[in-house]
């Protein structure tokens, strides 16, 4: 390897940077993708259902605006609707409109059928006033629809035509709203809002989180490694790995999505360790007595750290892969994306950071002595919680285990979240206006029920209206709108209250024909082109939820499907909410999955690498506590499991193996150097106990970045992920060592009896190779002070 | 355009009407009426009978189309045995869920319009005139902008209307397909097939005048609503 990077050096650098400018260039071609129903794969059958009525009835997203005041009826604020109403008829980008000023009034009076707008003029008088109030709250099309019950907000609602670029028909709802003199109270919402918000804060964060995490980790660099030169060679790394990474994702033809905000996040708080282990190797080597020339000193950088630098990464690829199990599409990207970024930082730390050592290398030189940590403030606390471990291992077990148990407590609180309103803070203007449509307006989350038979069928169009009332009485749901409604408002209009047609539907299919003929005469034909299709062989049922939760939507889903069992006709159950709960099922089942893949794959690692499968399960056990932590704090704390922290496992069991492999091997080598128990492990504390934890800190400080994302599921992504790390650490120097103090396991202990460790093909033992590299990472944070007695014993 | 309104007008008027409206699928829906109409200067009374199809047979529809206020309209249904009157204000009310407006049917009257020559009118033998709606209000209630009609400078027969939306662009164009003079001699036309095309939801209609007799004498009482149910 040394001779091959010595051959290839300006190759290898070329080639690095070549990558680096080709795939960079690609990076601002990405386009960002913000349909949160892109995250659920088309064959999932409720998306096959929602295309199928989507084809026949529209796309049901829409664009809402709110206004909201004392009183909404007044002339200047229903002057506002107006012109937002006529705004919205006259725009190619909106297909219909729903406001105070397109409801219909249909009366019976008089023996009239009277079909006419709900406000003819604005009224301008309290008496005036007071009738359109009370025409409001007899009026079932605009009531809760356009207008609240207590009147103190309306609503313009315009269904978005899919044919007109989305961006344009909101920029022209944007300056209608902003040439208005009620602008300052209103809001706007709907999915279409939702969206343009998350492509705007992901491109934010995009800009603004990478480099800031980037400057952190410049930081943690420099005071890792102290000169900038040394800093600069993992720092490339780190800054071609992310290029070359975010570059890949134009040139397969993905999308940017939410999650993908965590890719660069996750190469830049992962990628830069393999360098560092070089750096630290290679200013260790320029310290010795006699450095080696610079072929030997990359002979020696290569040789000694190549595995332990492979292994390290692979454990980080295999819990990252554990991604590739779940079926939500962005997912599976973040886990091959991230996966192949590492993949990439192991390229370029084995290849790129050797050659430009060789380049940089002027033999002779020799580096400074490093600084004395041993009186520290790390040092000192590494120090008390040896001492405490050492001396009360069985305590220490006791007690995690009981704080383990007490925080997993957590998980029988735990929930799923698939509403992607509450990816945004609580004052963002998508939470405002949801939390608003969802308490006066029915809500803006919708269930569709497709009927597809011959709806002038009286028992089909009964069946509709059954379905309609009993709907309308289920929890969760703000309201519900059929066929079935529009022909028992005629009936109310052709029939007196006394008689026996009144709102009901007409026994005959004719009546019904006849009806629709009647409203064809009447009314707008646009005005049920959402409720039925132009054949009348479909209707379509729409139910608004007020309540948006997976609970309440499996629930409802369950009840139609049970209420229609003998229903006279096709039901085909679909709509954006429908799909919310199987994405929040399928979360779950990914979770479950990936966590299970991810176990095992690190499982078999750590078997293999402890050549036992004892090694293994206990190796797994800090990954166990952490994964019962992180959920049941999730669970205690109220934080949802969504798309964003489904990930967290994955990429926590990729990180935190490190820690306990690293500490394990450590603890291994200073047994087989003959240290007994305490002593190993106050030794392991001393020298590798340090460099685990400003490891484990450096990959916090990179995952702090996530903090100021304009996402709050990106920022508890943050936060949990720091508590996962933290967890993993902790149980990598608290309870692995009072375990291996207490029940002194025989993984470990066997491989002391060995004489000699057999070589791999390689001529590289895998143990000695992951021993070099701890005393290595030990000293990567210049922990090589004189030891000193721990417990009363002499090394 | 007072002029070729005027040519318009149908004064008694007795057809079959078929009415065709296509979807961009391809799927069609068909409704063929009997239609009685009369003219009484500003207004224009109409009695309409619905033949096919056989679930809307025996339906009927009396309007009395005032130029300069509110239509009105009754409605019997015979599988209620009912009669109601409509009251509606909407000119640019869809005509029996076509592409054709209730104005679309009726001669119009042009005192909503400022009307001017388009630049190219007078080319190819044919006047091309624009009419834009005198306020929005006016706008709203016919539903554009601005209409472009082209009319032979000999006849002054409307070949083509284009109707622009609010952001300008062609929305619906009306062909008028064939005409056939009114009997009884004079210049007035009726105009037997035309043909409606919508840019944007690509749904066409097609009205057709059969069985058309511009001569019969028709009694005074055929408009009242009585006669909806016989």
């Amino acid at each position: 390897m040394t001779g091959f990077i010595i051959k290839y050096k300006w190759w290898i650098i070329s080639v690095s940077a070549a990558l680096a400018v080709v795939l960079g260039v690609l990076i601002p071609t990405v386009e960002t993708d913000p349909e949160i129903r892109n995250f659920v794969p088309r064959t999932m059958s409720s998306r096959i259902s929602t295309d199928s009525i989507e084809k026949d009835f529209g796309v049901q997203d829409m664009i809402l605006v709110l206004l909201t005041d004392s009183s909404v009826l007044t002339p200047e604020n229903l002057g506002s609707i107006k012109e937002i109403d006529r705004g919205f008829s006259r725009m190619e980008g909106i297909s219909t409109v729903n406001s105070l000023f397109t409801a219909r009034k249909i009366e019976g009076r008089d023996g009239m059928m009277i079909v006419d707008p709900l406000i003819r003029r604005i009224p301008d008088n309290p008496a005036s006033t007071e009738q359109l109030r009370e025409d409001i709250l007899a009026n079932q099309f605009a009531l809760g629809i356009s207008v609240s019950e207590d009147m103190t907000a309306a609503a313009v609602t315009g269904t978005v035509n899919p044919d007109v670029p989305e961006y344009l028909t909101l920029n022209r709802v944007d300056s209608i709203i902003a040439e208005q003199d009620s602008e300052k109270k209103m809001l706007t919402g709907g999915l279409p809002y939702i969206r343009r918000h998350i492509v705007e804060d992901v491109n934010h964060d995009a800009l603004f989180l990478i480099p800031i995490a980037l400057v952190i980790m410049l930081l943690v660099l420099k005071l890792s490694l102290g000169g900038w030169k040394s800093v600069f060679m993992p720092f490339s790394v780190v800054v071609l790995t992310v290029i070359i990474t975010m570059g890949l994702i134009p040139l397969i033809g993905w999308k940017f999505s939410i999650l993908s905000l965590l890719v660069p996040i996750i190469l830049i708080s992962v990628s830069n360790n393999y360098g560092i282990y070089l750096v630290t190797r290679y200013k260790e080597l320029k310290r010795s007595e006699v450095p080696p020339g610079r072929r030997e000193m990359l002979k020696q950088l290569t040789g000694s750290l190549r595995m332990p630098i492979l292994f390290s990464g692979l454990t980080t690829i295999a819990g990252l892969l554990g991604l590739l199990s779940h079926s939500i599409i962005p997912a599976r990207q973040v886990g091959i994306l991230a996966a192949a970024g590492v993949a990439v930082a192991l390229a370029l730390s084995l290849l790129l950071i050797p050659s430009l050592i060789y380049l940089r290398e002027r033999p002779g030189t020799k580096s400074r002595p490093p600084r004395d940590h041993s009186k520290d403030l790390l040092s000192r606390a590494i120090g008390a919680v040896s001492k405490l471990v050492i001396r009360h291992p069985g305590r220490v077990l006791l007690a995690s285990a009981v704080i383990t148990l007490a925080v997993s407590t957590g998980i029988a609180f735990l929930r799923i979240d698939t509403n992607q309103e509450n990816y945004f803070p609580h004052k963002h203007p998508v939470r405002k206006a949801s939390e608003l449509i969802n308490s006066k307006f029915g809500g803006s989350q919708t269930i569709s029920v497709m009927i597809s038979g011959n709806i002038k069928d009286p028992a089909v169009m009964k069946g509709i209206d059954d379905l309609t009332q009993h709907l309308k009485q289920q929890e969760g749901v703000g309201s519900v709108f059929s066929i079935a409604d529009v022909v028992r408002e005629m009936s109310k209009a052709l029939y007196e209250p006394d008689e026996e047609g009144y709102d009901k539907i007409p026994d005959s299919s004719q009546a019904i024909a006849q009806m629709f003929e009647l409203y064809n005469m009447s009314g707008n034909p646009d005005d049920w082109k959402q409720l039925m299709n132009f054949e009348n062989t479909k209707a379509h049922l729409l139910v608004k939820l007020s309540r948006p939760e997976n609970e309440i939507i499996r629930d409802l889903r369950d009840e139609i499907k049970s209420y229609t069992a003998d229903f006279p006709a096709v039901i085909t159950l679909g709509g954006y909410a429908i799909i919310m709960a199987d994405f929040a099922q399928k979360i779950i089942q990914g979770q479950v999955t990936s966590l299970l893949f991810a176990l095992l794959a690190v499982f078999i690692l750590l078997s293999m690498i402890f050549r036992s499968v004892r090694g293994g399960l206990i190796g797994s056990i800090p990954l166990a506590v952490s994964i019962l932590i992180q959920f049941g704090v999730m669970g205690h704390t109220n934080v949802a499991i969504d798309a964003a922290t489904a990930l967290l496992s994955s990429i926590m069991i990729g990180v935190g193996v490190d820690f306990t492999i690293q500490f394990l091997w450590k603890y291994n080598s200073e047994l087989r150097k003959g240290l007994r128990h305490a002593a190993a492990i106050a030794m392991t504390y001393r020298t590798t106990g340090r460099s685990i934890v400003i490891n484990a800190l450096s990959v916090m400080a990179g995952f702090s970045a996530t903090f100021i994302s304009g996402f709050l599921s990106i920022r508890y992504f943050g936060y949990l992920v720091l508590l996962s790390i933290g967890s993993c650490l902790i149980c990598a120097i608290i309870v692995i060592p009072a375990f291996m103090l207490w029940f002194k396991p025989a993984f470990i202990e066997a491989n002391i009896n060995r004489t000699k460790i057999k070589n791999d093909k390689n001529g590289k033992d895998v143990l000695s190779a992951v021993s070099t590299a701890d005393s290595f990472t030990a000293d990567t944070y210049g922990t090589t002070a004189g030891c000193h007695t721990v417990d009363g014993q002499k090394p | 355009m007072d002029r070729s309104r005027d040519l318009t007008m149908s004064g008694n008027l007795q057809s079959n009407v078929t009415l065709t409206i296509t979807e961009k699928n391809g799927a069609t829906r068909k409704r063929v009426v009997n239609m009685v109409s009369k003219t009484y200067g500003d207004t224009e009374k109409r009695m309409m009978k619905f033949l096919d199809p056989a679930d809307v047979r025996g339906t009927a529809m009396l309007i009395i189309d005032n130029k300069e206020s509110q239509d009105d309209m009754w409605i019997y249904l015979p599988a209620l045995r009912r009669t109601r009157r409509i009251v509606s204000t909407e000119k640019g009310k869809s005509f029996m869920s076509s592409e054709f407006t209730n104005a679309d049917m009726a001669s119009g009257s042009n005192t909503d319009f400022s009307i001017s020559h388009m630049p190219q009118s007078g080319e190819n033998g044919l006047w091309v005139i624009e009419s834009v709606p005198v306020d929005d209000d006016i706008a709203d209630e016919h539903g554009f902008s601005r209409k472009v009609t082209w009319l032979e400078k000999q006849g002054l027969k409307i070949k083509k209307i284009d109707f622009y939306n609010f952001d300008g662009d062609l929305f619906k164009t009306i062909e008028i397909l064939k005409t056939q003079p009114k009997t009884g001699g004079g210049e007035g036309y009726i105009m037997t097939e035309m043909y409606a095309t919508n840019h944007l939801n690509g749904r066409t209609s097609r009205v057709l005048f059969d069985e058309l007799n511009t001569s019969a004498s028709i009694p005074d009482n055929t408009f009242i609503a009585d006669n909806l149910s016989r």
